[in-house]
């Protein structure tokens, strides 16, 4: 059964405009002038411009103090910012000072204070001088909650030249990152942005299929048990998440053990299981969507054709086709007190140099399965040269030892199928922040963000077992909109205000539950 | 999969490490495979005389956070805990041409669950301590019958009784006591002794199957422990402390306790002997490349060449006992990570071994190399 769901494929510009005024006379913005920002929200601003440097605002507390509109008023104006971050500043500094650089963090910053778009031209001064700045793709995607748009550094000449200066000139002023070097107005300088984001919308397709017990349970609470890979790869590397080198870009990525192995071997147990007694009916899936965010397993997860409380355990692969040296990894056995027993049985027949993870959040369908509140496995026979590149192709791939994996797995699932007690599913703490990635994240929130969803704000896709979120009352679907006062308007947003709490100090944390506005307070903990 | 974007993955190449031996842990282990999984840790795993199953200590008992003895069938995939439960345990063997499993444990000791629980609180807080073990004096060596579940107290003693393994007859079983801390009155300096380090008091003793006849068989300060004979039941291979309880070295001696010599001279903590099938060589762990990196090394019966590195994988390596038909290798090693060790096995290289020994040259003194 091919199971559709819709997802956001990327973003394209459907034809943003730039037009402002010098002194009255018209600065012309010739064709490629102009570009959305991927996260811009489509729409129309209006009105005085307002330099405001680097656009960087350092949040309180951090080795550095650091504010492009401590001295500014931008609300209701349009904010021109550079891109980047100062040029001349020391390591230490540029350290600090990267981290605020992201542009989507910019545009937050430019909305918190009141503008009502944001502008941004690359610096003669810096790298890729004068050029747009790309259109990012982001999965992640969502409205920033400003119109925010690129130019091209010829057009911003022609505003600053109304201003009486040099574009070069003043980024040189900024360039040592001296806190006190600040923007200005640019009188008799107005600009009128159009931006127009096209969100491409897609539909992805999940296979499943199942196999009908033939010698059902009578008393089994969870008659299903359930298998899965992903079938779906990075095409032509589009997507941005490719490794290929500059020579091999572009070309097909093949994917033969990202993820053609894992489908290999689910189509393998199946039909090893469809020759046998089975007691639990056996779910078959192929999510697509993998790669883009675990979209399609989630998508299977929030409309299951069966009910998940009656799934008594999922099976996940994702790459099991190079084993070296006998290793095979399993992960997220701490979802079930019983899979370290099952799991030790299983092996001494099949004989694999096991490393076991008991973390269930990894960067591959289980998470969405643990998350689910299934018991659930993934096997995994390691990275290597070859991932997310044109060369992960078939001749590379262990047939044997892949078949190995197959069998293992089947003798796991086995157990678990003809067994009337179903295993009981354990909550594991997560050791890690979910996204962001960004190294200067200390706080522990105990949030697990829902990646895929379009909704304004932080969508939860669950919160951690114990944790600091768990304990101020959120649950899974809420949306966080506002956290210690900023506003949240994606999870870029949230992840940059995790900056500003503290460990141990409560912050107000304003969501939405069905709708309704309710507010908690959130005690962040430390990040393990 | 996902790029992880919180962890960085990084390609590493593996590049075969210079090394001045000819030889890599591939020419004497392959197919290296984990035996033991439930658990914060396992080790110490004995096999029957037949081969066909493998008995081990492992912490994976609900309730108590200490060592329990598990049987684990090797076509099967079963396993069984043989042990009582209660308390703390270690050191199992097979006795020959039996039903019978000797194995330690204090679960006569009615403080026993006091101490689980205290334990479980403590790991509970969140709290760790390397890991040691404590030479419990309560802990008496036992024999457990398979066939009716009977539990026989073969060790009476104050002090820890533990460390236990059967000749190949089935008639003895050569172990390790620390009663000469308890039996007869200690200087002040031995008092001193007991409380920082019991293990100095350690000896070697045997006695009969049935626990009678208890003898002691070394006298020399510092800890003697780990006996087992070897495969013709003609020697006992142990490893012998010096007071300061940083070196070891192999020993070995006759079964009354005559002919005690030294087999590795190697200037580190060299542990764990046991002596491979054909009686051509012993395996040992020792830390000889650093304090706590502890590798698989063999010497030959003699002692008269240097010792043969076995293994080459980050972590512990330990423990080693060959099967009974000297194919398969059964180890405990931290290998897989986490916080404690498992057992493993593999595939045991004889041919490749001979020849390894072979080729290695004569003994050097410890400190002279």
């Amino acid at each position: 059964m091919r199971e559709p769901f819709d997802f956001t494929a990327g973003t394209r510009d459907g034809g943003s405009t730039f037009s402002g005024t010098a002194k009255g006379a018209r600065v012309a913005c010739e064709a490629g002038c102009v570009r959305a920002l991927s996260f811009s929200d489509t729409g129309n601003a209006e009105g005085p411009v307002v330099f405001a440097g680097y656009g960087i605002v350092v949040p309180e507390g951090q080795s550095f103090a650091y504010d492009s509109y401590a001295t500014l008023d931008v609300k209701d104006k349009i904010v021109l910012v550079l891109r980047y971050f100062p040029e001349d500043a020391e390591a230490k500094t540029k350290q600090v000072l990267a981290r605020y650089a992201d542009l989507r963090y910019k545009a937050m910053a430019a909305r918190q204070h009141g503008a009502k778009a944001m502008i941004v031209v690359t610096g003669p001064r810096s790298p890729n001088a004068g050029e747009l700045a790309p259109m990012t793709f982001d999965t992640a995607i969502a409205g920033s909650g400003i119109v925010a748009v690129t130019i091209n550094g010829a057009t911003a000449d022609k505003m600053f030249a109304a201003a009486g200066k040099r574009l070069e000139d003043v980024q040189k002023s900024l360039d040592d990152a001296n806190p006190h070097a600040a923007g200005f107005a640019m009188p008799d300088v107005t600009a009128a942005v159009h931006a127009d984001v096209v969100r491409e919308k897609k539909t992805g397709h999940n296979v499943v299929a199942y196999l009908p017990a033939t010698d059902a349970l009578t008393t089994t609470a969870k008659p299903w048990v359930a298998i899965g890979a992903h079938y779906d790869h990075l095409g032509h590397g589009e997507a941005g998440n490719t490794l290929a080198s500059k020579d091999d870009a572009g070309k097909v990525h093949a994917g033969a053990d990202d993820n053609a192995s894992g489908a290999a071997a689910v189509l393998s147990i199946a039909a090893t299981l469809a020759k046998e007694k089975r007691h639990r009916n056996v779910l078959v899936g192929l999510w697509s969507g993998e790669e883009l965010g675990l979209i399609g397993s989630i998508a299977f997860a929030t409309a299951p054709p069966v009910p998940v409380d009656q799934i008594a355990a999922y099976l996940n692969f994702d790459m099991v086709g190079r084993m070296q040296d006998n290793k095979l990894t399993v992960q997220a056995t701490g979802t079930s007190p019983m899979w370290a027993k099952i799991v030790e049985q299983a092996n001494v027949a099949a004989g694999f140099d096991l490393a076991v993870q008991e973390d269930p959040y990894q960067p591959t369908d289980v998470a969405t399965f643990n998350s689910a509140g299934i018991p659930c496995l993934s096997f995994f026979t390691g990275t290597h040269a070859d991932y997310h590149k044109p060369s992960d192709t078939p001749d590379k791939i262990d047939y044997e030892d892949l078949d190995r994996v197959a069998a293992f797995a089947a003798a796991i699932l086995r157990r678990v199928e003809n067994t009337p007690e179903p295993p009981q599913f354990t909550k594991v703490e997560q050791q890690l922040q979910s996204g962001g990635g960004r190294a200067g994240v200390r706080v522990f929130t105990g949030t697990i963000p829902d990646y895929s969803s379009e909704a304004k704000g932080l969508l939860l896709g669950g919160v951690v077992g114990g944790g600091p979120a768990e304990q101020a009352g959120l649950q899974k679907g809420d949306i966080i909109v506002e956290i210690a006062g900023q506003t949240i308007a994606n999870i870029y947003d949230y992840t940059y205000a995790l900056d500003v709490l503290k460990i141990g100090q409560p912050a107000k944390v304003v969501y939405l539950r069905g709708g309704v506005r309710r507010e908690t307070m959130l005690t962040p903990g430390a990040r393990k | 999969m996902r790029v992880l974007r919180s962890v960085s993955i990084a390609f590493v190449l593996v590049a075969p490490l210079a090394s001045q031996s000819a030889y890599q842990e591939r020419d004497f282990l392959t197919r290296v495979r984990r035996l033991t999984v439930e658990g914060r840790r396992a080790g110490e795993g004995y096999w029957s005389p037949d081969g066909s199953r493998v008995v081990f200590q492992s912490e994976r008992e609900p309730g108590n956070p200490f060592y329990q003895i598990y049987v684990l069938d090797l076509m099967s995939g079963d396993t069984k805990r043989i042990s009582p439960g209660i308390g703390k345990t270690t050191c199992a063997f097979f006795r020959p041409g039996t039903d019978e499993i000797e194995f330690a444990s204090t679960h006569a000791d009615p403080k026993s669950k006091q101490y689980q629980e205290d334990e479980l609180a403590f790991r509970a807080s969140g709290k760790e301590r390397r890991y040691a073990w404590d030479y419990d004096p309560e802990m008496d060596i036992y024999a457990y019958s398979e066939k009716t579940g009977a539990l026989k107290r073969l060790t009476e003693a104050r002090g820890y009784d533990a460390e236990g393994s059967y000749s190949p007859d089935g008639q003895w079983i050569v172990f390790t006591s620390m009663r000469d801390a308890y039996n007869r009155q200690l200087s002040e300096k031995e008092k001193k002794q007991l409380d920082t380090d019991p293990s100095y008091f350690a000896e070697i003793y045997i006695m009969r199957a049935d626990g009678s006849g208890q003898r002691r068989l070394t006298t020399v300060a510092g800890y003697d422990g780990g006996p087992f004979f070897t495969p013709d039941g003609k020697q006992i291979v142990w490893r012998r402390f010096d007071e300061s309880g940083l070196i070891a070295n192999v020993w070995m001696m006759n079964p009354d306790g005559s002919d005690q010599r030294q087999i590795t001279d190697f200037g580190s903590m060299s542990w764990a002997p046991y002596m491979h099938p054909s009686g051509q060589y012993i395996i040992f762990a020792s830390n000889k490349l650093g304090f706590e990196n502890f590798e698989l090394f063999m010497v030959d019966k003699d002692g008269k060449k240097e010792p043969v590195r076995v293994t080459y994988t980050d972590g512990f390596d330990g423990l080693p006992v060959p099967s009974p038909d000297g194919k398969t290798l059964a180890w405990t090693s931290s290998r897989a990570g986490g916080s404690g060790g498992q057992i493993f096995l593999a595939q045991w290289n004889h041919e490749k071994a001979m020849e390894a020994l072979k080729n290695a040259p004569p003994k050097k003194p410890a400190g002279k190399s």
